[in-house]
């Protein structure tokens, strides 16, 4: 314990003794530790952030869509593949256990309210679809299946655009707007969903019954279906009868049926490949910080030759010297981990606000694991330097 | 104490260049000595003594140290000997400049393997004390003079109640006056301590206060 104390001490008062180069070489592996573990941090907002979208969606919902949905051949047939029909719904509805049933014709286009202007991603669907989307309605009401068979123009707008056409303090329920055209009436506002940049995606949507929406789908078409299933079905079991319904139709490559649970795997596994190989790529300032401090502790070593002769003629054996430079290494290698990992801290702190990123305890222990396998194993080569001197050429030493 | 048979000591200086330093040295020297090595520079003196100090090791012959053969022991046992049983002082009083007096006399004890027989920083005090350097304790070696900074490395080279000093040019670094305190203190180590002391110089008048002058030239005693 002693010993252990006198190691420290002597560290500590050659960091004291050189502040300056102290500073520059734990910056190195400051930085490194700051840039992981930050990235590290992002991953894991991202990621919580995205299961949070995906929960606010509800269980039980299944999505049938074009091509090989997300993922396997990376979205490209999500354009321009096929597009579902009427035929393809009527038999859906049919398999049982499917609860509601929401087609999805999609187009971004301007809405309008007298002078202002808002780009908007337009849903055509039916009244069912809340229920398979769980979108909860903040003022006003949802439209039902009769409004969307009655051709109804009405529309349900997403928080924002209706924030941004109306302002806060308008009755927005009521108001009129024009879609390439034709007049509207804003029967309803969603909630605000999520609550950082990718959230806006869904707060700037404009959900109209897709019947009313012929005139801008003349083919009636649907690019997606979603589907609700009930309490208590087996969704395995479920997607393979809508697999088999659809393949009487379309080829396999044809078309996709996921569910959340399936989707947010493959979403989330994206997401960890991505942020691993950042990571990585982060990591690499931890070994040029590494040898930053490789680099100092040879001219520490160098300097102090005379007081290792000094040290070993009063008794210090090999290893003691090999000690005493291996805890100053790892000390500077330390002092830069934890210095990068408050600030670090400091940085997700002062962002949480805009994007959920934190710090795990995994990550606190990896930065400081880290950082003292990388002062131990740049120190190595230094403190056996030192310790190989022999006590004659290190007192002679001038 | 110590006893040098048949010692050579050769430094290769490239391929073919052999300097030897010391040639066929046949030494003892026994407990409570009062010695000095005498010699030109060049000589080997510095040389032999590093060899009684178990710094360095012979090219050829062997080092009895108690009557243990040194040259089959390792660097940890050689350290420990060192530790316990040899103090050295030196010209440059080599103090480590960033330690305080009382952690430069303190530095050994760091390094002890064996229980001591003190409380050490009651004992450094003492030493303190006894040289005459109170209230310099947490002084830093530049803030004091050459003679007292002599004088701490003699504190430290008594610290582990050692049965040798091994004192290189003690004086070499100080004016008349103070080189002759500190050879004074020397002699009194010897005398009331009964510890073995030797001093290894190129000063003859110095050589002259000691018991015994071993005169060593050109690698040979003489």
């Amino acid at each position: 314990m002693k010993y252990a104390i006198f190691l420290i001490k002597t560290a500590y008062e050659d960091f004291v003794r050189n502040k300056g180069r102290t500073v520059l070489t734990s910056l190195g592996i400051l930085i490194g530790v700051l840039s992981v573990v930050l990235l590290m941090a992002f991953g894991l907002g991202l990621k919580k952030y995205i299961s949070d979208q995906f929960e606010s969606l509800g269980k039980n919902l299944v999505m049938v869509m074009p091509g090989q949905g997300f993922g396997r051949d990376g979205g490209r047939s999500l354009i321009g593949g096929i597009q579902f029909d009427f035929k393809d719904i009527n038999k859906l509805k049919r398999i049982k256990g499917i609860k509601a049933i929401a087609p999805y014709f999609m187009k971004t286009l301007k809405v309008e309210y007298k002078t202002k202007s808002e780009l908007s991603m337009l849903l055509a669907t039916t009244g069912e679809s809340f229920e398979v989307t769980n979108f909860k309605i903040a003022e006003g009401r949802a439209f039902s299946n009769s409004d969307n068979e009655k051709s109804a123009k009405v529309v349900v707008m997403g928080s924002e655009t209706a924030e941004k056409l109306f302002g806060n303090n308008e009755d927005k329920v009521g108001k009129y707007v024009r879609i390439q055209g034709q007049r509207f009436k804003v029967i309803g506002v969603m909630q605000k969903q999520g609550g950082g940049a990718l959230g806006s995606d869904f707060n700037t949507r404009s959900i109209v019954p897709y019947k009313s929406a012929y005139f801008l789908n003349p083919t009636k078409k649907f690019f997606a279906i979603y589907l609700k299933a009930g309490d208590g079905i087996n969704i395995s079991n479920l997607k393979s009868e809508i697999k088999s319904t659809l393949l009487k139709r379309y080829k396999e490559d044809d078309f996709s049926v996921t569910d959340q649970v399936e989707l947010l795997s493959t979403i989330n596994s994206i997401f960890s490949i991505l942020n691993l190989v950042l990571v990585a790529i982060a990591a690499i300032s931890l070994v040029v910080g590494g040898i930053g401090i490789m680099n100092i502790m040879y001219v520490t070593v160098t300097e102090r030759i005379k007081e290792i002769g000094i040290r070993r003629a009063l008794g210090a054996r090999k290893n003691d010297i090999l000690y005493q430079f291996m805890v100053e290494a790892v000390a500077l290698s330390l002092i830069g981990g934890l210095l990068g990992l408050v600030l670090a801290y400091l940085i997700v702190a002062l962002i949480y606000n805009f994007f959920p990123a934190y710090i795990d305890l995994f990550s606190v222990f990896l930065a400081l694991a880290v950082s003292s396998i990388i002062g131990f194993i740049f120190g190595v080569f230094p403190a056996k330097k030192a310790a190989d001197l022999t006590p004659i050429e290190a007192i002679r030493y001038e | 104490m110590i006893k040098l048979q048949n010692i050579w000591k050769e430094y290769h200086l490239d391929k073919e260049l052999v300097f030897t330093a010391l040639k066929n040295i046949n030494l003892t020297i026994k407990d409570k000595e009062f010695a000095s090595i005498i010699g030109p520079s060049g000589s080997g003196k510095s040389t032999l003594m590093h060899l009684i100090g178990l710094l360095d090791t012979p090219s050829q012959g062997k080092i009895f140290f108690d009557d243990m053969d040194v040259s089959k022991m390792n660097d940890n046992k050689l350290s420990s000997l060192r530790n316990e049983y040899i103090g050295f002082v030196f010209q440059q009083f080599n103090l480590i400049p960033k330690l305080t007096v009382l952690e430069n006399i303190l530095m050994s004890t760091v390094y002890a393997t064996k229980k001591m027989g003190f409380i050490p920083r009651d004992r450094a005090l003492d030493l303190i004390g006894r040289f005459g350097l109170n209230g310099k304790e947490n002084s830093y070696p530049n803030k004091i003079s050459g003679g007292q900074q002599q004088r701490v490395a003699i504190a430290r080279a008594l610290m582990m109640n050692p049965k040798l000093i091994l004192a290189d040019e003690p004086t070499g670094n100080l004016d008349t006056k103070t080189g002759q305190q500190i050879l004074n203190l020397l002699q009194d180590l010897h005398e009331k301590e009964k510890i073995t002391v030797i001093i290894v110089t190129h000063d003859p008048g110095i050589a002259s206060e000691t018991k015994r002058k071993i005169e060593i030239r050109d690698g040979e005693i003489i």
